[in-house]
Formats: C-alpha cells, sequence, structure tokens
C-alpha cells in the first residue's frame, strides 16, 4: 500500500513537474528567438539588415533548437528552420520587402507554438 | 507534457467507460482497466518509436501517465468498495436455481446461445447440469455443479430450439422435428405464446429444457418423432 502511494506521489510529481518545466521552458526559448527576430525584423524595416543579422539569429536558434528537439514535435522546429533560411536568402539578394513577408511568418510561428503546447480547452479537445 | 497527461487520462477514462458498458461480452480474463491499459500501452510505446518526428519524452509521459491512472485505479479498486464495482464491475449470475436470469444475461449483452457456449467451454452440455452459473468482473465463466445430478447418457448434444421466442430453423431440421411438434408440447406445458418461451433445448434422449421468461425452469422428457437423430 506504501510502495503504490509513494509510487503514485512520485509519478504525479514527475508529471507536474515536466508540465511546468515544460511550458516556461519553451515559453522562454521562443521569448529569446522572438525578441531576435523583432530586432531583425528592425532592421530590415530600415533596408540596413545584413546576411550577418540573419547568421545571428540562426546561430542563436540553431542553440535553442538543439534542446526544443527534446520537448517539441520536429515538424514544429523544421518550419522556423525553413523561413528562417528564406528570409536569410532574401536578406542576401537585397529583397527586402519579401524578406519582412518571412520574418512575419516567423515571428507569429514563434508566438504560435508555445501556445500549442499551453493547457487550454482548444489544446486539449 | 500537461496536455499529455490530460488527453492520456481522457482517452483512458473515456476507453474504460466503453469497455464497462460493452459488458462481459468483450472483456477476457482481464479487469476492463487492465484491458484498456494493454490496448492503450501498446500504442503509446509504439508511436514516438516508430516516428522520428515525435519526441521520445512523449511516449515517455504517455506510459506514465497510464502507470499513474493503473496505480489510482488499484488504490481505489482496494480501499473504496463502491468504487470497486463501479470501475471493474461485478460477478453476474446468469444461472441461479430457477434457471437462466433473463435481465443478467441481457445486462451483460450476452443472449443464451453465448450462455450455451461457456457452459460447453466450462464442460457442461445441458443447462440444468448446473445450479449456478456465473460471469465473473474479468467476464470468466464459472459453474456450480448440481448435486445429484443424474447420470445420463449423453446420446448426443443439445441443441437449441427456441432462442428468445424463435424457432432456430437449422436445428429443427438438425432434429427433423418441425414447429408443430413443438408447439404441442409448449401446449401441453401450458405457455400459450412462444414469445414467452426464452430458451428451450432438446437433447438426443428427449429430454427438454424449457425455461419460460419469469418462470422457474422445467425439465422433461418427450419421446423423440422417428428417425430423430444427431
Amino acid at each position: 500500500m506504501v510502495k503504490m502511494i509513494v509510487s503514485i506521489a512520485v509519478s504525479l510529481a514527475l508529471l507536474a513537474g515536466a508540465a511546468v518545466f515544460e511550458t516556461l521552458f519553451i515559453d522562454a526559448q521562443f521569448a529569446q528567438v522572438r525578441e531576435a527576430l523583432e530586432v531583425l525584423e528592425e532592421k530590415v524595416r530600415e533596408e540596413n539588415a545584413l546576411p550577418a543579422d540573419t547568421q545571428a539569429v540562426q546561430k542563436l536558434w540553431e542553440n535553442k533548437k538543439e534542446k526544443l528537439h527534446a520537448v517539441i514535435p520536429h515538424n514544429d522546429i523544421s518550419y522556423i528552420d525553413y523561413w528562417l533560411g528564406e528570409a536569410d536568402g532574401c536578406i542576401e539578394a537585397g529583397l527586402y520587402a519579401d524578406a519582412l513577408s518571412k520574418i512575419e511568418v516567423l515571428l507569429v510561428i514563434c508566438k504560435q507554438i508555445p501556445q500549442t503546447y499551453a493547457l487550454t480547452f482548444e489544446n486539449v479537445f | 507534457m500537461g496536455l499529455i497527461f490530460l488527453r492520456t487520462a481522457i482517452v483512458f477514462i473515456a476507453l474504460l467507460i466503453v469497455m464497462r458498458l460493452m459488458g462481459k461480452r468483450q472483456i477476457g480474463e482481464m479487469q476492463p482497466f487492465e484491458l484498456v491499459i494493454t490496448l492503450l500501452i501498446a500504442e503509446l510505446a509504439c508511436i514516438p518509436m516508430a516516428d522520428t518526428s515525435i519526441p521520445l519524452l512523449y511516449g515517455i509521459v504517455s506510459v506514465l501517465t497510464i502507470f499513474l491512472l493503473h496505480q489510482c485505479v488499484l488504490l481505489l479498486d482496494l480501499k473504496v468498495r463502491p468504487l470497486k464495482r463501479v470501475i471493474g464491475g461485478k460477478p453476474s449470475l446468469v444461472i441461479n436455481k430457477n434457471g437462466v436470469d433473463v435481465s443478467e444475461l441481457e445486462r451483460n449483452n450476452l443472449d443464451v446461445s453465448d450462455l450455451i457456449e461457456s457452459m460447453r467451454s466450462a464442460g457442461y452440455f445441458s443447462l440444468d447440469e448446473v445450479d449456478y452459473a456465473l460471469y465473473e468482473a474479468n467476464g470468466q465463466f464459472t459453474a456450480m455443479p448440481r448435486e445429484n445430478t443424474p447420470k445420463e447418457n449423453k446420446v448426443s448434444l443439445p441443441v437449441l430450439i427456441v432462442d428468445d421466442g424463435k424457432y432456430d430453423k437449422h436445428n429443427l431440421a438438425l432434429t427433423k422435428t418441425d414447429e408443430t411438434f413443438f408447439a404441442d408440447i409448449l401446449q401441453k406445458q401450458g405457455v400459450k405464446k412462444l414469445k414467452k418461451v426464452f430458451v428451450l433445448t432438446l437433447d438426443g434422449t428427449g429430454k427438454i429444457y424449457l425455461q419460460v421468461r419469469g418462470e422457474k425452469y422445467r425439465s422433461f422428457r418427450i419421446s423423440l418423432p422417428e428417425g430423430s437423430t444427431w
């Protein structure tokens, strides 16, 4: 009986801990990426963004995604890879208007992904 | 992880309710919640293992959730007696000294042919060979043989002639009898409507087991028509 109660308490604690950690961790990681993207967006608007700026965001994202692979489906991660690559290509070619639309998409994705893991009615069902 | 936990718990509870509603027919030697766990755990473990786009942690979390639910159900099963019946169900006494309990059979979504099949599996070929028979909560069939059951010549297998108010045409042909033959027998027994007969079986020695809805069963012998062997 004691063993059973202990196992319930331990697994409940593990699951609750994992749930809280996941929410906080995903939020924090995407907040940083969003911040970097907002800076890049500003530079693209002013048309003074350089390929090095995109590469800095890409480097940050590469660091983040290594850890994020453990907690979110890899398909979600590959969306960001794809749009970041597109934005990088546009900036390199000097197509700032196109780059801006790609960065807008990235900002939306970075806002939406953490929401997908929130404990809300629409996510549960 | 919270989402996976909640979704796993919801599916677990939904499956458990469905299994309980399906009755004993769907369960085989397992408690309903054990069957639900068996159904879920293989899938939960397999999907993240085979699909590399899903983090392995998802599989681990859902398996851990199933473990937690299993432990909670076990705890409730042991400590809260009224819940034990809700979660695991209770044994159903389908045959008593009055014969087949029609309502218990129906409650478990079973019919008389299922009961006869279970009886045969347990080694009893006639419904009057047992005093009590029950389906355990896990769906297993248990029977208590009648005391002083007369040793009878088991000439041939008892066959179902009337199943819930309807003649079994195949068995009528097999026994080389017809509806009028049994209509006469029923009339002699004071049964006015065939609809009221829940079960009537006939064996090769001419022994009939007759149970009318709401009455105690009766067992008697008749003379079989010429050439009636099977």
